[in-house]
């Protein structure tokens, strides 16, 4: 018997696939650089990392997911693949935002995470003590549009675009002391016996949509 | 000997999720449930399926048609032999949604995976409903497709004409923003033609002049929008049975092509000699009335049984995905872990390509 809780966790919102294998206090990574492929992939790499440890699918009491923001393919492949192994297992899938795994263990008093959101824009949200103290958000990446935060709180940041956002904000760029799947494993293991929603994509984006331009034709009554 | 399997099948290729239980018993597939969740609402303001908002739809849905095809069933994960999914081809971020689950299912179940062709799944449905015996003519039009196939095996199309352009239903739904009437456009053009007079609008008839069963609709469409547009610029608007006039007018060009196509289509398959030639309308514009009239009478002349499955499952589901998949299974082709979504995937890979082309492959 593997030790417990194990749980299995898993990521594609960027251009890898990753894994964390949790089992008790131990926790076995595997990361895989990839721009693409990920869907091919995942699931053998995912069996490869179980059956390093003499583990079969079965012997998992629950599955963590990283649900964005991110890339909006690849949430959807992780987000796609837990949700079907929770309904085969039978066991709770636990989705973990990615701005919220990247800053497990930090437990500065006010903590900006951020991330890449493209196109000249970044995701943020605010932790206290590693709990977070504002809703997540996507804004452009500029000292007006980031929030703004008490000077006298001090406020660190970490993530991918911690430098640009510390030259904008003067908040000071701190690093991450665990890889963010493995944020992902120690937060959905600390939610184990919680009530767990399904694990649903964090977009922060809108679709890219607009309605058709053309009006409808006037129609004679 | 009589094998007995029982499969879940899922879809998510446009803007439907479905899944479905079938079990092949005694030589026969039955469905023991079949649940589809449309999402027409979502794309309704758009004028058109949004690729994106219909995958975003898809991830959260999923799960919960498969419970509940299986609770309808009254099966459970211990009773399944194996879980089918759409492949392709298909918005990809759909397609790639459904294969995800399917993989994380049979992982965790450690069941074999068999990922299906759509088309091979709605091209295989009257064997289905109606356990028709190859070869058999197929016309398979929908929003995204079509194209006529003479369906050898269960794996072995052969495409004998297609579209160069638009599909039928795609255009269906663009002529219905035009004149003002609902989505889906397949079912508001068709009650509105009820009324209307299809000779009031002359309409080209493309492709008709060349030989060979290829159609084109996209300069269907534009002649639409001018014929429009003049009503407009004489009246201020369109009146409701302007509406009514230009469906039926729309509607009569599309039966049109349809029927010289399939008639040519037909010569071909029954050119072959087939025992009991059977001329099968699948997908979502084979439940348009005039056009279904159209070519059952156009069978009735041909000697040719006219097959068109029940609308449930000729538009887009999860059923036809299994029953494909069974075929798959029986005959040992099974896939692995590392199974792609393909957005696009012609059924008969010899043909030459029709429609597309480029890195991501032909389209048809």
């Amino acid at each position: 018997m593997p030790p417990k809780p194990a749980i299995l966790a898993f990521d594609t919102s960027a251009a890898h696939c990753a894994a964390a294998l949790l089992l008790g206090d131990r926790v076995v990574l595997r990361t895989d650089e990839m721009a693409k492929g990920q869907a091919e992939h995942l699931m053998p790499m995912l069996a490869e990392v179980l059956a390093g440890e003499g583990m079969v699918w079965t012997d998992l009491d629950a599955i963590g997911v990283g649900i964005g923001p991110g890339n909006f393919t690849g949430i959807r492949i992780s987000v796609a693949a837990a949700r079907g192994l929770a309904l085969g297992l039978g066991k709770p899938a636990i989705g973990v935002s990615t701005l919220e795994a990247q800053v497990t263990g930090m437990g500065h008093n006010m903590l900006v995470s951020c991330l890449d959101a493209r196109r000249g824009m970044v995701y943020v949200q605010e932790f206290g003590r590693g709990q977070p103290v504002s809703k997540p958000l996507i804004c452009d990446l500029t000292q007006d549009a980031l929030p703004d935060l008490p000077g006298k709180a001090e406020p660190c940041v970490t993530g991918d675009m911690a430098d640009e956002v510390s030259r904008l904000t003067g908040w000071q760029p701190v690093a991450p002391v665990m890889s963010m799947v493995e944020g992902i494993a120690r937060r959905a293991s600390s939610r184990l016996d919680n009530d767990n929603p399904r694990p649903a994509p964090l977009y922060l984006r809108s679709a890219d949509a607009a309605p058709p331009r053309d009006p409808p034709p006037v129609i004679l009554s | 000997m009589s094998r007995t399997l029982t499969l879940v099948g899922l879809e998510s290729s446009c803007d439907d999720t479905a899944a479905a239980v079938v079990r092949l018993a005694d030589g026969r597939v039955r469905v023991l449930s079949s649940v589809v969740v449309g999402q027409s609402a979502l794309h309704a303001p758009f004028g058109g399926v949004v690729p994106e908002i219909a995958a975003r739809a898809h991830v959260e849905i999923l799960d919960h048609c498969i419970e509940r095809a299986m609770a309808e069933a009254g099966v459970g994960f211990a009773n399944l032999d194996g879980v089918v999914v759409t492949a392709g081809p298909g918005l990809i971020g759909g397609v790639l949604s459904g294969v995800m689950f399917a993989k994380g299912i049979a992982a965790a179940r450690g069941l074999p995976l068999i990922g299906v062709n759509h088309l091979a799944g709605h091209a295989l449905t009257p064997r289905l409903t109606d356990d028709v015996g190859f070869p058999y003519l197929m016309l398979l039009v929908s929003g995204g497709h079509c194209q006529f196939l003479i369906v050898h095996d269960h794996d072995h199309f052969e495409r004998i004409g297609g579209t160069i352009d638009d599909a039928p239903g795609e255009a269906f739904d663009k002529i219905a923003r035009l004149i003002g009437l609902s989505q889906p456009g397949g079912p508001a053009v068709d009650r509105a033609a009820l009324s209307g007079d299809a000779k009031r609008f002359d309409l080209p008839r493309p492709l008709l002049d060349r030989p060979g069963c290829d159609m084109s609709f996209s300069g269907l469409k534009t002649a639409m929008l001018r014929a429009r547009d003049a009503v407009i610029a004489a009246n201020g608007g369109l009146s409701q049975q302007d509406q009514a006039d230009l469906s039926a007018s729309f509607q009569e060009a599309m039966a049109d092509v349809l029927e010289e196509k399939s008639r040519r289509a037909l010569d071909l398959y029954l050119a072959l000699s087939p025992a009991e030639p059977v001329f099968a309308i699948a997908g979502g514009v084979a439940a348009n009335s005039r056009i279904r009239a159209v070519l059952e009478q156009l069978c009735r002349e041909k000697g040719t049984r006219f097959l068109a499955p029940p609308l449930a499952l000729c538009t887009d589901n999860a059923a036809m995905i299994a029953n494909a998949g069974i075929a798959r299974m029986v005959a040992g082709q099974v896939d692995d872990m590392t199974l792609s979504a393909r957005p696009r995937w012609p059924l008969d890979q010899t043909a030459p390509a029709q429609l597309g082309s480029g890195k991501k492959g032909a389209k048809a």
